[in-house]
């Protein structure tokens, strides 16, 4: 019986992804040209959600999926308040992703373990969830219409209006492109006033979207905090083990006075690694950023080209590159901090740390 | 378009191409690490995990030097 079950159920879902398909084949070839997508602008820098305000659209998915984390993390402490020994449903994969994280932690730092999981899971927590968040459709392409400045425009089709708010969308066959940026700039006072009398209802004439929401780690500001967070907190794990002795790995006085020529080198070697923490934070933020942003980049640009067959197992891809980046950088963090609470000197005080 | 204009942005672009050549060698570097990893796990599957934690390290590693060609690439088109 549940054999066909399971058979129906398949059927429907093949008939549903045909007709969406088929919705794909007409809105991108047949349809008519406000359907059809349109390549993309690429913009580096996050934008303001509202003119002249502070918040991005990056900080604002960042807060979306802390909400998201806070409450899945209320509801897991809630769970394992109530007592009971199994785990169901989604605290199941809590419970998974937790001793993952911790053995990962364990078999780098031994006993330090438990002072070091907090931080690095919380990490590849919030990078895992902002970028599983950044691939909710939506995300880099509803948002305000906005007057271009450079590259390409597009003409504006009503679709509808919700309540009093009307709903526009690009038209691909109204491209034109913006030719001087030099006129464009002259001709700001004037950009300015349109924008003005948009808010009384007009709407811009050769538009592009500012979206509500862009992946978090397309924003550079994002990955470079972390990786802040991320090489502070190793130093910060390296005095909590060691105490002012941790500093002795960057500026070796001692060597220099006892170890002769050797310890010259040992000095300058010394000045290395601690150029090589500053370093460490460019790699951390420019590896997530890079990928994800390549990421994003390479969806809505293959989105354009060939919006039918190709874009889901893209999606596929990106989920699978989120979790690397995510699991890539709290490995990487494990391995610095753990580097950073042993005893560079140990062999010497023969401490075991294996 | 000035000529001229035309003229740099057309370097800008052929630069940032030129830059991306250095995901070549960290495309290899990826992939000589992955030969090396599977080949391990294969002679000792009990110590996949961690052949198979030090092999994603060293990608990343690998990796992060295309991510420094890109990074320069998308600065050469955006903010030179």
């Amino acid at each position: 019986m549940s054999g066909k079950m399971h058979e129906w159920k398949f059927g429907k879902k093949r008939w549903v992804i045909l007709a969406m398909v088929a919705l794909g084949v007409y809105a991108a070839y047949i349809g008519p040209s406000y359907l059809k997508p349109i390549s993309p602008t690429v913009v580096l820098p996050a934008e303001p959600i509202w003119r002249g305000l502070w918040i991005t659209n990056t900080m604002l998915a960042t807060i979306l999926a802390d909400i998201l984390l806070i409450l899945l993390g209320i509801s897991a402490y809630r769970f394992v308040k109530s007592g009971k020994l199994v785990p169901t449903g989604i605290y199941n994969a809590f419970e998974a992703i937790f001793e993952f994280l911790y053995n990962s932690v364990e078999g780098a730092t031994g006993k330090w373990a438990k002072k070091i999981v907090p931080l690095v899971g919380t990490i590849f927590l919030l990078i895992f969830v902002a970028n599983m968040v950044k691939l909710v459709p939506g995300f880099e392409s509803i948002g305000w219409l906005e007057e271009a400045h450079k590259g390409y425009g597009y003409g504006t089709v009503k679709l509808f209006s919700i309540g009093g708010l009307p709903v526009y969308t690009l038209d691909k066959a109204q491209r034109t492109a913006i030719q001087n940026e030099d006129a464009a700039h002259t001709e700001e006072g004037a950009a300015d006033t349109a924008e003005e009398v948009e808010h009384t209802g007009e709407v811009c004439t050769v538009c592009h979207v500012i979206p509500f929401f862009r992946g978090s780690a397309t924003d550079l500001n994002f990955t470079f905090a972390l990786a802040m967070i991320a090489v502070v907190m190793t130093q910060v794990y390296g005095v909590w083990s060691l105490g002012p002795r941790y500093f002795t790995k960057f500026f070796q006085f001692g060597r220099l006075v006892k170890g002769g020529v050797f310890g010259i080198i040992d000095f300058a070697v010394g000045f290395l690694e601690l150029i090589l923490e500053f370093a460490k934070i460019l790699s951390f933020s420019f590896r997530l950023f890079g990928n994800i942003f390549a990421g994003a980049l390479l969806l809505s640009i293959i989105g354009a080209l060939l919006p039918v067959v190709l874009p889901p197992g893209l999606y596929l891809f990106e989920v699978f590159f989120g979790i690397i980046q995510a699991y890539v950088f709290f490995l990487l963090a494990t391995m610095f901090i753990s580097m950073a609470v042993v005893n560079p000197h140990g062999e010497e005080h023969s401490e075991a740390h294996a | 378009m000035e000529f001229n204009d035309a003229f740099v942005k057309a370097f800008q672009l052929l630069g940032a191409g030129l830059a991306m050549l250095g995901a070549i060698g960290a495309g290899v570097g990826v992939g000589i690490a992955a030969s090396g990893g599977v080949q391990a796990m294969g002679r000792n599957p009990d110590a996949a995990p961690i052949i198979q934690t030090n092999m994603i390290l060293g990608m990343a590693f690998a990796e992060a030097v295309a991510i420094y060609a890109l990074a320069v690439a998308l600065i050469i088109i955006f903010a030179a």
